[in-house]
């Protein structure tokens, strides 16, 4: 990352931060200061200033953390909208700070809708919610120029915040400011409806980390909307001058929701610390060899998110892998969820998905935190080569045995039956010259079918040593019943198996016992006993002789095993046999 | 086929009657349901797959014309195979490896004896099992002469058909086969046809 622009980027905001603060203490100093207030927000400054302070608070924590810049400047300019009926109410302030204070009013309600409905991405995902705000904030722009432009105080006989001269009157039309006047009733009313209705669905539909993101905002949205609402009531049913209790108490809600919205980005904060500490001892408790899969683990108990997964980027062979080397699809955004990239100079390392939008704490990982997740990914990888090779060679297997099935029965279907056929002619010849009385010629005949038949035993043999035809048709059961039967050795076969499994487990499986069988002779042995199983998925084969110490491993049995992701563990006296069976 | 052709001139010559040919398993069933021969000889090997159509053909046609034996020639020493066949059809069926039919008088002969009601097994297969090596071997302990009948019994002769082949009479064919049975623990059935399965499947375990 560009950390030259990105320290620019964080002292503007620490600029725009300490603005919103100067901001904030000049309408407290006025508010404070001598002379007379109209509004509820000047008359109560202690609390107008905390809403205020803690919008900017959001703000500059939304900008550094995980909300992101759009929410954070979202936050700064409602902290500004909120202290303008401070200056609008300031009765011996000048005229022009007064008019542009009541500029800005009409903005609040399109900009606190536009914050939480967008919150916490700033940006508006649906066209309806682009339709809202868009007309939200084109009423709010036409009521701001129609009241700066045509209102004049002195002729509004209502006239109760803001009745000094208003510097940008162009031409006074009572008529048409009120109209301004019934349109923003019944815009903010009809806001605040839309405000309730989203922020009640976001509670009910969010789960999980996603609604522990969301329900400050969402809590907060409920009593804000509903303020808008009563508000616009209130002023369409009140009293000519709306100074009264109800106003006040409308005004002191409002503030309590605004102050519920602004905790959220500071909660996340807090959270996000919490949980990266959380996630760093976890990670530090693995020790330097942690198992296959542990910060995927730790990360998603430590954020709440058991959905939640890393996919590790493999640059060899440009695919993305699990923690176990498993290939996996290339990691998409979900609705309501997020992913989150994680690359160290310019180089993807990581992809995590999260059911929540961005979480900190998935972002900013701490360095031990860095480092297991690195070293998880070089083993990843490691994994993933491993299985790309294993794969290959139980495609290497599998054509050979493919190879070795079409020989059999090329042998069976070809040579064979040409060698049966050849001696049928020889014995109808040898018929013949016996009723010729030709006695030599008989003999030679009888001869060479003798010698037919003894090269057909040796082609049986010798296609029976290629492939067994019996574990194609019969499977492995049978196939090692015939073994047995032909065995060098004593075997007793004890194979409990009812189905077929997939054709290249029964010849791993046939070759596994045929060479044990083998090698057990070859080291002495009078008895052998092979049991075969199946425990789940997993072929289990047991085969004890009473041999020699075994010598080193068998290697064809090695590499098929080996080739279809089992194991062959010879022991004192016994060789252990695991194939999986997928 | 050449070997087709080859046993049908076989037989005729030796005075069979051959009522009909089939390329496949299903023409085989309709033409052995039209003709009723006396036997049918199967190979193991049939369209489509050449793989096992032939075991399942003769299952076929036990079941569905239990009037007809059976013989299946094959190019494999299997017990499996044989054993399949006679495990639920005891009678009438036989299982006989191609090359041993060159030699017609045994062709003939083990048709004979499957229309006696016999069952007919190669005795390669046969001399496969009783070589085959076991714990504590109760086949050590027969004498050369019990061997030679065990294997007879194991091949689906009757106890005439041992007295013969061995000049003997029946009732010392009898008489070993009692002492035989009575060394391998093998209890005396008095049904010839189930005798040669008890006997391959105690070869075989």
């Amino acid at each position: 990352m560009a950390t030259e622009s990105v320290r620019r980027a964080n002292v503007l905001w620490i600029a725009a931060g300490a603005a919103g603060l100067a901001c904030a203490l000049a309408s407290l100093a006025v508010a404070l200061g001598p002379g007379e207030f109209t509004t509820f927000a000047a008359r109560t400054p202690a609390l107008a200033t905390l809403v205020g302070l803690g919008l900017f608070g959001a703000g500059v924590a939304s900008a550094f953390g995980s909300p992101g810049r759009r929410t954070g400047g979202l936050f700064l300019i409602a902290g500004a909208i909120w202290f303008a009926p401070v200056w609008v109410g300031w009765s011996d302030g000048p005229p022009v700070i007064r008019a542009l204070g009541a500029l800005a009013v009409p903005f609040l309600v399109p900009v606190v809708v536009h914050l939480v409905s967008t919150y916490p991405g700033g940006r508006a995902r649906t066209a309806a919610t682009r339709a809202i705000l868009g007309l939200l904030y084109a009423t709010a722009a036409l009521s701001a120029a129609a009241h700066a432009l045509f209102r004049d105080p002195l002729r509004d006989t209502n006239c109760w915040d803001n009745c000094t001269t208003n510097p940008l009157l162009v031409h006074p039309s009572p008529a048409l400011v009120q109209a301004m006047d019934v349109m923003d009733r019944w815009v903010a009313a009809g806001a605040g409806i839309v405000l309730v209705a989203l922020c009640v669905r976001r509670l009910r539909t969010a789960t999980g980390p996603g609604r522990r993101a969301v329900w400050p905002v969402a809590a907060g949205g409920v009593v804000v909307g509903s303020m808008f609402v009563a508000h616009s009531v209130a002023l369409a049913n009140g009293p000519e001058r709306p100074v009264e209790p109800v106003f006040r108490w409308i005004y002191v809600a409002l503030a309590v929701g605004m102050i519920i919205v602004s905790a959220a980005p500071v909660l996340a904060w807090v959270r996000t610390r919490t949980q990266q500490r959380a996630v760093g001892r976890i990670v530090a408790e693995l020790g330097e060899a942690p198992d296959v899969g542990s910060v995927q683990a730790a990360l998603s108990r430590v954020v709440g998110d058991p959905a939640l997964t890393i996919a590790y980027w493999v640059p060899s062979s440009s695919r993305f892998v699990d923690a176990q080397g498993q290939a996996v699809a290339e990691p998409r955004e979900r609705p309501g969820g997020s992913v989150t990239a994680l690359a160290r100079d310019g180089r993807t390392l990581a992809v995590i998905s999260h059911a929540a939008p961005t979480d900190d704490v998935v972002r900013e990982l701490g360095a031990a935190v860095r480092l297991a997740l690195e070293n998880e990914r070089l083993q990843a990888e490691a994994l993933s080569r491993a299985e790309d090779i294993r794969a290959s060679r139980a495609r290497i297997v599998e054509t050979g045995d493919a190879e070795r099935r079409r020989l059999e029965r090329d042998l069976h279907d070809g040579a064979q039956q040409g060698v049966l056929a050849l001696s049928y002619r020889l014995r109808l010849a040898w018929a013949a010259a016996k009723a010729d009385g030709d006695d030599r010629g008989a003999a030679l005949l009888a001869d060479a079918t003798d010698q037919a038949i003894g090269v057909l035993a040796e082609l049986r043999g010798l296609a029976h040593g290629i492939f067994p035809a019996i574990l194609t048709e019969a499977g492995l059961g049978p196939a090692l019943a015939t073994l047995v039967d032909s065995a060098p050795i004593v075997v007793e076969a004890n194979v409990a198996l009812d189905d077929r499994l997939p054709a290249p487990v029964e010849t791993a499986a046939y070759v596994v016992v045929s060479e044990a069988v083998d090698d057990a002779a070859s080291r002495g042995a009078t008895h052998a006993e092979v049991a075969a199983e199946l425990a789940g998925d997993r072929l289990l084969i047991r085969i004890d002789d009473d041999g020699a110490p075994r010598g080193p491993a068998m290697p064809r049995s090695a590499d098929r095993v080996g080739a279809l992701g089992g194991v062959v563990r010879p022991e004192p006296g016994m060789l252990r046999v695991e194939i999986p069976c997928e | 086929m050449l070997t087709r052709q080859g046993i049908v001139r076989l037989l005729q010559d030796a005075g069979v009657d051959v009522v009909g040919e089939s390329e496949d398993g299903e023409g085989l069933l309709a033409d052995v349901g039209r003709t009723k021969p006396d036997v049918a000889i199967v190979d193991i090997r049939m369209p489509p797959t050449h793989t096992d159509e032939g075991l399942v053909a003769a299952q076929r046609i036990m079941t569905e014309h239990p009037d007809t034996g059976v013989l299946v020639l094959s190019h494999y020493v299997e017990p499996g195979y044989a054993m399949r066949l006679i495990e639920e059809h005891p009678e009438r069926v036989g299982y006989l490896l191609k090359e041993r039919v060159f030699d017609v008088a045994i062709l003939v002969d083990a048709l004979r004896r499957i229309v006696d009601g016999e069952t007919v097994i190669d005795p390669t297969i046969v001399s496969r099992l009783l070589g085959r090596r076991r714990r504590d071997d109760p086949v050590e302990s027969l004498t050369d002469r019990e061997r030679e009948v065990l294997g007879l019994v194991a091949e689906g002769m009757s106890n005439q058909g041992i007295a013969d082949r061995l000049f003997v009479t029946e009732r010392t064919v009898e008489a070993h086969i009692s002492a035989i049975f009575h060394k391998l623990g093998l209890a005396e059935s008095p049904d010839q046809h189930r005798r040669v399965l008890a006997v391959l499947t105690f070869l075989r375990t």
